[in-house]
């Protein structure tokens, strides 16, 4: 759907940018994808979270879980 | 999002598609699909009793009613009911994936248990059979299916 | 939200005519009321009158509406729709954030993954003959390819085929199949690398 574009001018200290660069470069995409990526999956981690459910990351060798988010 | 598609691509990959079907995702688990036949319908039923017993016993552990359980793993009433009163009724793949998620009971045993999946070993049909023959309940009734009960009579009663 | 609406055709396979369609860039009421009034009698119809047997009988045990309600204003979460005759005729909805590549040239990469796509029961083959329309499969997947460029994951798409659609994703899209996924029911997993996307695209031209 097309929505309207707001801009909207972002502060970072040099360390974040310097963590957004990376990222950029990791997953091979521009700094807006890696943002709009980063608020999709904050929304789903709270939509969750609001719900009542838990985020785990499960160690692959192990299989302990620990928790990531708390309400 | 717009996207250019010409009428003329449409049309030569119809071609190529022809009947296919395309269906993909948990969301669009088939109706239409073909399950093994059950080898011994006496054991299903059985296995059917057994699962609809663990079933509703699960749920009343948790102080659910039957609606309050559709509404939580998203599957029509009637469903739930089937699988609890219904020895014959056959449940959906997605609905007993739905209550293995939400009851935290493993996918395959319970898939099995419903006749779904083959039978690995006789050991799960054995431990159904010792489970439905020890669940049934000869309580009382509680308040609330006396209540019910009587509710439901009285519809009965009016309606003749 | 009004949708994006794209001019796209079908081809009727009765008389191996093309239809003026549209591909929308959403799924609304209409989708919704089209599955609940149209897509889902219309399978229990289907069932019915093939004679099939208890274990066949089963209605869809979901319900569009309340699903789409819990998916509304969900950033992630990204619905395709296709009308003809002012009828739906395919749906899908896609999932841009919550999955990564995992075969070993993309790994780790974004992808677009399909976490449903379907047709009307009256363009399947399996419930009708001849079935209505073709094409459906073909242009959703091009719709997807589409959204997966746009977010800068040039093509890649995922998705868990139901088996009897199998087929259609290894010959007509292309793809490539990593195997059956326990955590999935066992539905074999596919993926589309991004050279893979445009051979697809190439294969219409």
């Amino acid at each position: 759907m097309t929505s309207a574009k707001k801009t909207m001018t972002l502060n970072l200290t040099d360390i974040e940018m310097s963590v957004l660069e990376d990222l950029c470069i990791k997953k091979d995409l521009s700094k807006t994808a890696v943002l709009r990526q980063a608020l999709r999956l904050y929304q789903l981690v709270e939509v969750r979270v609001e719900k009542g459910d838990k985020l785990f990351f499960e160690d692959d060798k192990t299989k302990e879980k620990a928790e990531v988010m708390m309400l | 999002m717009k996207i250019e598609i010409s009428k003329a691509w449409c049309l030569n990959m119809a071609r190529l598609e022809g009947n296919a079907e395309i269906g993909a995702g948990l969301l669009a688990v088939d109706p239409t699909s073909h399950k093994a036949p059950i080898a011994n319908p006496a054991a299903s039923n059985v296995s059917h009793i057994a699962f609809g017993r663990l079933i509703r016993l699960m749920r009343r552990k948790e102080g659910l009613t039957i609606e309050n359980l559709a509404d939580k793993v998203d599957i029509d009433v009637d469903e739930i009911v089937s699988i609890e009163d219904n020895i014959h009724h056959n449940a959906d793949p997605r609905t007993v994936y739905q209550l293995a998620n939400h009851f935290k009971l493993p996918k395959a045993e319970l898939l099995q248990l419903a006749g779904l999946a083959a039978p690995k070993n006789d050991a799960l049909f054995n431990e159904a059979v010792r489970f439905a023959a020890r669940s049934d309940p000869t309580a009382r009734l509680s308040p609330e299916e006396q209540a019910a009960l009587e509710a439901f009579v009285a519809v009965l009663s009016k309606n003749k | 939200m009004t949708p994006d609406v794209t001019p796209i055709a079908l081809l009727n396979v009765a008389n191996n005519m093309p239809e003026d369609a549209e591909l929308w860039d959403g799924i609304t009421e209409k989708q919704i009321t089209d599955w609940e009034t149209k897509w889902k009698p219309d399978l229990k119809r289907a069932q019915l009158s093939r004679n099939v047997t208890a274990q066949l009988d089963q209605s869809q045990h979901w319900d569009w509406r309340k699903k789409s309600q819990a998916l509304e204003g969900m950033l992630a979460l990204r619905g395709f729709s296709i009308v003809c005759n002012d009828i739906t005729q395919g749906l899908m909805l896609v999932d841009t954030t919550s999955k990564r590549a995992l075969i070993e040239s993309q790994r780790g990469k974004d992808l677009v993954y399909i976490d449903y796509i379907e047709n009307a029961p009256w363009n399947r083959s399996v419930l009708y003959n001849p079935p209505l329309y073709s094409g459906v499969g073909s242009i959703l997947m091009r719709a997807a390819i589409a959204l997966s460029e746009e977010e800068g994951f040039k093509g890649r798409i995922g998705l868990h085929s139901l088996p009897q659609a199998d087929k259609f994703y290894i010959k007509s899209c292309g793809m490539t199949c990593l195997g059956q996924d326990p955590r999935y029911h066992n539905l074999r997993y596919f993926e589309m690398t991004p050279e893979q996307a445009q051979e697809f695209i190439n294969k219409g031209s």
